[in-house]
């Protein structure tokens, strides 16, 4: 210890004194991880968002998305429903098959479905009628509280109801206000939007599926992918214009069109086209870039006598990978064809459409006395690249989603246990990780904490708009 | 409905896929030319078509206004 | 574009089939090959090109196995009797069929797959706050006791996992 002591020494620090000390006191990388991102005690630690109100006046998936990732990192978000309805997303579920009660107060036989999953978790669940001139008031003073708002209505619907930017810019300067609909200003301006329209419209699902000399069709993908991926990209023009609203003091009007945003992930289509003449077709489960690089059928299933015909019948999909010529040739050896690695020796060469065709034929053959366990193993053993076309069921055992926390059980407040994927599929945060709370709350179950609690007005009128049914 | 009599399948094909235009490209004896179709307001209006070999499996879009008169990969339709 | 195959096979009655089998455009677009009749399983042969049929259906010999079946067949004539997708022999087989309880009502459980209770079903008794507020969070004991009495029960047997 120095006499000085305001003199500051390494040696009487903690911790290592040397480099060789400190190599040998650092964790190995894998129990770092598990340390500092901790799956399963993000309620302990820290929210990014933390001090951000936001409303969300958004229905089905798309928008309500933009505003539950922000959710998701500790905003505040009040979604604004429909009295007694709810967002429509509430009435769709998967088959018609699951359901959880109740939805609303006064409707205890109807239910809320697994469509709205994931949408819309953590928020607190308004009702109201804005579009009434009597529940202007309460609306305008939820603008000037809150640091923003994602709408969805059709363009310029906010804008007859004196809600659009344009009007609560003057109430709150530092408002930052989404549109996010279909296709945005524009010859095609009223035209709505879904999923589906942005696959289609943007080009998407015409590269997706079986090329057409195969018997495929174009295909949209089951899952509502660009719902989602849209509203993600929205969330990121949120943080950019907080980011930028720290900076200046002003708020943005964020205006998004879901079928332009799907043009995004089209990679080479627009200026191969604008070079060529190009366009671009479906290549189906292989790759347009690189071969091998695709998914294969395998002749046996891994489970041949389950009931659920997932896995009974569609358990054999593998994915290979194999592009590079050392890889390349090692793939050809296993399946002892060592004519077709000199054949197409060149990447040049096998990336082709022909040849492709022919060496993907040639590992459905190698492949269709096996299981697909069989398949990857083999091909795992040799140093390639293969894993399972997993299914649901799959996911959910596996060890490695297991270890990160990706898919887990939870114990929701108001519905018990529930199985949940998308908050902790979305990335880890060793300082300020995503959570969440709770899936969805009932229609106008925070009525009072909004109405009354932060806004003021008293238990009475709370209870008159409720019976007019103007909230 | 189309009558089949007498034809062969790449001649019916011919019929379903009535072109829009005409022109002096070779494209048209071609077996992979796939043409616009008549009554077509999509794609532009500047294209006979598209051909499926040269770029395959992506497609070409062979320009009205830019007449191949000569083909390195041309096959005879059947 | 939707073709159909409208079977006139005479039957053992001496009637004919009269089965209109759907040709659906996914599987049929460009397609050659043999087809059973869902009704009388007489099989043909067609040959069709971009949704259009250039050849058939042509009758073909008894005992001809056909190589698919169609997606879905009725017979117009005598009401709605149908062939639903799905039926094996008859129309294509389908396997990820829905369950068994699909029947448009919704399937109510009270524990998860794991055995640990679930609220969400109905009908579920009215809040007790006010403007549809929902006041409390899901106490078993007092909401719904018959599920905690199982509950305990499950956990007993040992059927209450973590996973
Ligand atoms: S292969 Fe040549 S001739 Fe045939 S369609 Fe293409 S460009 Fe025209
Ligand atoms: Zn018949």
């Amino acid at each position: 210890m120095t006499k000085d002591l305001r003199e500051c020494r390494l040696e009487d620090l903690p911790g290592p004194k040397s480099k060789q000390e400190l190599d040998e006191m650092r964790m190995p990388y894998e129990d770092y991880c598990k340390a500092v991102f901790a799956p399963g005690h993000e309620m302990s630690k820290p929210e990014a968002l933390k001090g951000i109100r936001w409303l969300s006046t958004t229905m089905y998936i798309f928008t309500p998305h933009s505003v539950a990732n922000l959710a998701e990192l500790g905003a505040e978000v009040i979604k604004v429903e429909m009295p007694r309805m709810g967002d429509p997303m509430k009435h769709t579920s998967p088959f018609n098959e699951a359901y959880l009660y109740p939805l609303h107060d006064t409707r205890p036989m109807t239910g809320t479905g697994y469509g709205f999953t994931s949408a819309n978790v953590n928020e607190y669940y308004l009702s109201m009628d804005y579009h009434l001139p009597e529940m202007k008031e309460a609306f305008y003073r939820l603008i000037k509280m809150s640091d923003g708002l994602t709408e969805c209505y059709r363009p310029g619907t906010f804008d007859r109801w004196k809600q659009s930017y344009r009007f609560v810019q003057e109430l709150n300067p530092r408002f930052i206000y989404v549109w996010g609909g279909g296709f945005g200003y524009g010859p095609k301006c009223f035209g709505g939007s879904y999923d589906i329209l942005g696959q289609a419209h943007a080009g998407l699902a015409s590269v997706t599926g079986m090329h057409e000399f195969m018997g495929g069709h174009c295909t949209k993908h089951s899952n509502w992918c660009i719902d989602w991926y849209s509203g993600t990209q929205i969330t990121f023009g949120i943080l950019a214009a907080l980011h930028w609203r720290a900076k200046t003091g002003l708020g943005t009007m964020i205006e998004f069109s879901q079928v332009q945003a799907a043009t995004r992930v089209l990679g080479h289509a627009a200026p191969m086209y604008g070079r060529f003449g190009i366009v671009r077709q479906r290549w189906g489960n292989w790759d347009t870039q690189l071969c091998v690089h695709g998914i294969i059928l395998c002749g046996k299933s891994d489970f041949p006598d389950a009931i659920n015909p997932q896995d009974k019948f569609e358990a054999r999909y593998a994915m290979v990978s194999a592009f590079q010529d050392k890889d390349f040739k090692a793939l050809c050896d296993v399946i002892k064809k060592p004519d077709m690695y000199s054949k197409y020796m060149k990447h040049k060469d096998r990336v082709e459409g022909e040849a492709q065709v022919d060496i993907y034929a040639e590992l459905e053959d190698w492949a269709k006395d096996k299981s697909r366990a069989e398949v990857v193993r083999i091909l795992q053993s040799e140093g390639l690249l293969c894993e399972p076309v997993m299914n649901d069921r799959e996911v959910y055992e596996s060890e490695h989603y297991r270890t990160r926390g990706t898919v887990r059980w939870m114990e929701d407040p108001l519905f018990g246990d529930v199985l949940v994927q998308g908050t902790y599929s979305a990335g880890l945060m060793s300082q300020t990780p995503r959570r969440q709370y709770w899936i969805w709350r009932p229609v106008g179950a925070d009525n009072v904490k909004i109405y009354h609690e932060m806004l003021g007005y008293p238990i009475s009128t709370v209870k008159e708009w409720y019976d007019k049914a103007w909230i | 409905m189309i009558e089949a009599k007498g034809l062969t399948p790449r001649q019916f094909l011919d019929k379903v896929l009535e072109p829009e235009k005409e022109s002096d490209h070779i494209c048209w004896q071609c077996e992979f030319l796939k043409p616009v179709i008549k009554g077509s307001s999509f794609p532009p209006a500047d294209i006979i078509g598209w051909c499926m070999k040269i770029h395959w499996p992506y497609y070409w879009c062979v320009a009205d206004f830019n007449v191949v008169k000569k083909c390195y990969v041309f096959k005879q339709k059947g | 574009m939707c073709d159909i195959i409208w079977c006139k096979k005479t039957q053992a009655d001496g009637k004919p089939c009269e089965t209109v089998n759907y040709l659906d455009p996914y599987c049929f677009w460009n397609w050659k090959g043999n087809i059973n009749c869902a009704h009388c399983g007489t099989v043909y042969a067609i040959h069709m090109i971009q949704g259009h049929m250039y050849k058939g259906p042509d009758e073909q010999p008894a005992g001809t196995k056909p190589d698919t079946s169609p997606l879905y067949a009725d017979k117009p004539l005598e009401g709605y009797i149908n062939y639903p997708s799905g039926m094996e022999g008859r129309t294509r087989p389908f396997h990820c069929l829905p369950r068994h309880i699909y029947l448009g009502v919704p399937d109510m459980v009270k524990f998860s797959i794991r055995g640990k209770p679930l609220r969400g079903w109905r009908p579920q008794p009215k809040s007790a706050g006010i403007a549809g507020q929902f006041p409390y969070n899901w106490e078993m004991e007092k909401l719904s006791p018959e599920v905690a009495a199982e509950y305990k029960e499950k956990i007993a047997k040992g059927e209450v996992k973590e996973w």
